[in-house]
């Protein structure tokens, strides 16, 4: 397959190109879900393809095909050179890419497990482990979806400034839909998914059907007891899982150079933060973001981005500041840095875009009695449902799922349904503690048209806000 | 592509399969995105693909094919069988479609022009220029060019084959940080694109939108703009799906016969709709689509189903196949009788949302969800508008719905990146919609 990408980059240079990439990218795996107890039926995952982005004269092309023949990539790159040169003339100024240091490599994440060896029944052995502990846990659970997936993706990027890098990634992750029913009242755990890099024995330590019971009788529990939440102004502890969500929704997009520059604004939206807000204080001095795809085993997990360029840690926020935006070569270029290596496609198919990978909290010194101790009247909002931000990402709200009363510096009776409602600027300037463990949490990033749904944790540590005025349903 | 249909299908009766639906896509898409008034890339996709469902002994399976050589077909239909033969059954599975079955052409889905068309950065253009006529400083967006061929065959009988184009445009213009509007246009048929109707009112709203205050908070009136309310519908449309019930994601789950909504809505799924972005003339058992009457005048009638789940449930598939999943095609929200102009002057107090997005949800079971508007947001008062910001819908699905006050007389497809199912819906006035905004 290494000739054929290639020769796509030959070709389109050939053709008038000033700059080429080719990205072969192959997915097999399987996929099976479990409705209600019935196996829904497996589905086999086998996709492969190449995709090829050119400049010529200052306008981008990109162009793919999953028919791998010469014809066809060339037939392809043509139509790129072709739709790149009519797309420079529809604009104010040329397309440039930051300059980078590139790399011939290799590199994959191995298996203790290799999932490609375990039969399909042994896999839907785990959904039904899940069905089975969720049964026995003693709540009334009438609907419950599960899912199993696993894939192999292999890539192969090569582009006309030397880069050549093939990576082999193993992905695997199981999800879960489970409602509550008691008394006439139904609460849900939905779309809850355990998920990383690496082969199965990572889900199998991880065991999923402990989380699906812990959240059947956190639910059960909620119908029995939950009361409403405190009104008026609180304090609140947000979990790794709640912190992972925030700083996903309201530092990680927000930091998205395309978006700031306004190349997302009619789909995934643009950014209260302006190029010159760099160094400018957004939150409190314990508040630090880090970004970092390079994390073993974590579900963002890459080593090199679709553009060929080595991942690190990235440092959004630094002890309060607005320290790094996330950057591809484009938009690096545009702000005179190098590329800090955020582009990536979700298949060969897409173009390689500004995303996240692995979003968190970093870690402060306390320990999690001491970020309630001195809480006189709070909430501990341990997992959430509902959340949305605006397009500017600079509104936002969280409803917890799984919350608890904070009183006099115990933990006491859940609550139902507390709702964080506020500006990203409130929320990081109220944080006055953050805790040491670090937890993260996978999920699942829009953005993009067409639509690019990539694989991300969000986590970090328990964090707690001072001064909330807690809304409630 | 029949030929290889047909291999693929001869091929897996052979090895023993039972049920067997091969369905085979040739797609070119064209895009060309747009922002800051210029053209940011331009794609082309080219694809070949058979989706294949097979079934032994109501086990299941699906895969996609995209190497259509006779070897990779026999390769994946012997791991197919050999996976199969050792998994547990799924116990409510009821067949396929029993074909054959005729097919009827359907008006406007396919034009030879958008086949043809070399070029259509014209269009953006124009869309762009429109937008900046009604004074927007910065226009972003993206068209799409589709041109689909689809060849169906079935183990019970049916080959059919479908042929489609299409073209659309989605516009987002803006004035200031705070001041956008947004407009779409999609059609199936070259002349009847109007791309500059989507850039304009993409820069009227953002002219309206200029210097906008905080939005209050409480319960208002609410008038949806189209493109608002269908980004609901589009939601809905999901939980319409017999499957969404089953698995939890639902709020119409065991509500069959009762009513769910005002008794002026009532709202279809059309799957042969002539011009409509989601129309085919089959669905993936080769049933024809056809109009489905979901919600009559408040009263939820049907979910959307494919045949093994309407044999399950003791009544005829609506032909909304998806093998696995059963989805609606097209969403039509009947309209009522009120004039755009009336319906204002109807909401003596109450808010003007043009557009939401990020809708999701506390709890699919009951519908509790909130979603944002964005580009302009008006505050309604004895027929003035004022624009308004930092506001989000938080309400509850079945009480938007029961809480329809009127409706506008002309419908408008909306097709775009947060509507993923195409819809028709009119103007909607909507009382008592919760609005909330940040706390601190």
């Amino acid at each position: 397959m290494h000739e054929l990408v290639e020769f796509a980059v030959e070709k389109a240079l050939e053709l008038g190109a000033s700059y080429a990439e080719a990205r072969f990218e192959e997915k097999n795996g399987t996929s099976l879900a479990m409705k209600n107890g019935n196996p829904e039926g497996l589905e086999v995952i086998s996709d492969r393809g190449i995709g090829v982005r050119i400049l010529v004269d200052g306008g981008m092309g990109f162009a793919s095909t999953n028919v791998l023949t010469k014809e066809s990539v060339a037939e392809a790159v043509k139509k790129a050179v072709k739709l790149a040169k009519a797309a420079s003339k529809v604009r104010n100024e040329p397309i440039r890419f930051s300059n980078e240091d590139f790399h011939e490599v290799y590199y994959e994440v191995k298996m203790r497990k290799d999932f490609r060896d375990v039969s399909v029944e042994e896999k839907l052995e785990l959904l039904k482990k899940v069905e089975e502990d969720v049964l026995e846990a003693g709540a009334q659970t009438p609907m419950r979806f599960l899912r199993y997936s696993d894939q192999i993706w292999h890539k192969i990027f090569m582009n006309s400034e030397g880069a050549l890098v093939e990576s082999v990634i193993p992905r695997v992750s199981m999800m879960y839909n489970l409602v509550v029913s008691e008394n006439g009242q139904m609460e849900q755990a939905p779309f809850v998914q355990r998920a990383f890099s690496g082969g199965l024995e990572l889900i199998e330590k991880d065991e999923p059907w402990k989380w699906a019971v812990k959240d059947v009788l956190a639910l059960q529990r909620l119908i029995r007891e939950g009361r409403k939440p405190p009104e008026g102004k609180v304090d609140v502890v947000i979990s790794p899982e709640v912190a992972g969500i925030a700083v996903h929704e309201s530092v990680g997009h927000p930091y998205e150079a395309d978006r700031i520059f306004g190349r997302e604004a009619a789909q995934a939206g643009e950014s209260f933060v302006k190029p010159e807000m760099l160094g400018e204080r957004i939150g409190s001095e314990v508040v630090t973001v880090i970004e970092d795809p390079t994390i073993p085993n974590s579900w963002g997990f890459y080593l090199y981005d679709d553009e060929g360029v080595k991942a690190r840690p990235r440092y959004l926020i630094k002890d309060g500041i607005i320290t790094e935006f996330l950057t591809n070569r484009e938009y690096a270029a545009k702000l005179g840095q190098r590329s800090n290596a955020s582009a990536r496609a979700i298949n060969y198919n897409r173009e390689p875009i500004v995303r996240m990978a692995n979003t968190y909290l970093a870690p402060g010194d306390y320990s999690f009695d001491e970020l309630i101790e001195d809480i006189k009247l709070g909430i501990y909002m341990v997992s959430f449902n509902e959340w949305n931000i605006d397009d500017r990402r600079y509104q936002q709200r969280y409803i917890g799922r799984e919350a608890y009363l904070i009183e006099n510096g115990e933990i006491k009776h859940p609550v139902r349904r507390p709702i964080l409602e506020i500006t990203t600027k409130a929320l990081w300037s109220s944080v006055d503690a953050v805790g040491k463990e670090v937890e993260y949490f996978p999920g699942t990033c829009g953005k993009g048209e067409p639509g690019q749904g990539v694989p991300v944790w969000m986590g970090g540590a328990p964090a707690r806000l001072r001064g909330i005025p807690l809304r409630r349903p | 592509m029949f030929d290889v249909n047909e291999f693929i299908l001869k091929k897996a009766k052979e090895l023993g399969f039972g049920d067997v639906v091969v369905l085979g896509y040739e797609m070119d898409r064209r895009q060309v995105r747009f922002a800051n008034n210029e053209i940011t890339v331009a794609k082309n996709w080219h694809e070949r693909k058979v989706e294949l469902f097979v079934e032994l002994d109501k086990r299941i399976a699906g895969t996609s094919i995209t190497e259509l050589s006779e070897e990779n077909i026999e390769r994946t239909l012997k791991a197919l069988l050999s996976t199969l033969k050792n998994m547990a059954p799924k116990e409510d599975y009821y067949g396929i479609a029993e074909g054959p079955f005729e097919y009827r052409d359907i008006p406007e889905t396919f034009d030879k022009a958008i086949v043809e068309l070399d070029e259509p950065n014209e269009y953006v253009e124009r869309a762009i220029n429109a937008a900046l006529e009604e004074r927007a400083k910065r226009v972003a967006g993206v068209l799409y060019t589709d041109h689909n061929r689809i060849y169906l065959t079935t183990s019970n009988g049916v080959e059919a084959f479908d042929e489609g184009t299409g073209i659309e445009i989605s516009v987002r213009a803006f004035i200031g940080d705070l001041e956008s509007g947004h407009g779409t246009n999609s059609v199936r048929i070259l002349k009847k694109f109007d791309p500059e109707s989507a850039g304009r009112k993409a820069g009227e709203i953002a002219k309206m939108a200029q210097n906008p205050e905080q939005g209050p908070e409480g319960k208002f009136d609410v008038i949806f703009d189209p493109l608002a309310f269908a980004n609901l519908l589009s939601y809905m449309s999901f939980m319409t799906s017999a499957y969404a019930a089953e698995a939890g994601f639902s709020f119409l789950a065991g509500k069959l016969g009762q009513k769910v909504a005002n008794e002026d809505v009532t709202i279809k799924d059309v799957g042969n709709m002539p011009n409509a972005y989601g129309t085919r003339k089959f669905d993936d058992e080769g049933v024809p689509t056809r109009e489905t009457t979901i919600i009559e005048n408040g009263t939820f009638k049907t979910f959307l189903l494919n045949t093994s789940l309407a044999k399950k449930y003791g009544t005829e598939t609506t032909a909304n196949a998806g093998l696995a999943m059963p989805h609606a095609w097209n969403i039509l929200l009947e309209p009522g009788d009120y004039t755009k102009e009336d319906l204002f002057s109807e909401v003596k107090k109450g808010i003007y949302i043009t557009n939401v997005w990020y809708t999701r949800f506390q709890n699919y079971v009951t519908g509790d969800f909130s979603t944002i508007p964005r580009d302009g947001i008006f505050l309604v008062e004895n027929g003035e508008l004022k624009p308004i910001r930092n506001i989000r819908v938080s309400d509850n699905f079945q009480r938007i719905l029961e809480n329809i006050s009127a409706l506008g007389k002309d419908i408008h497809h909306i097709h775009w990146w947060e509507v993923r199912t195409p819809v028709f819906t009119p103007y909607v006035v909507v009382k008592d919609v919760g609005i909330t905004r940040a706390t601190k």
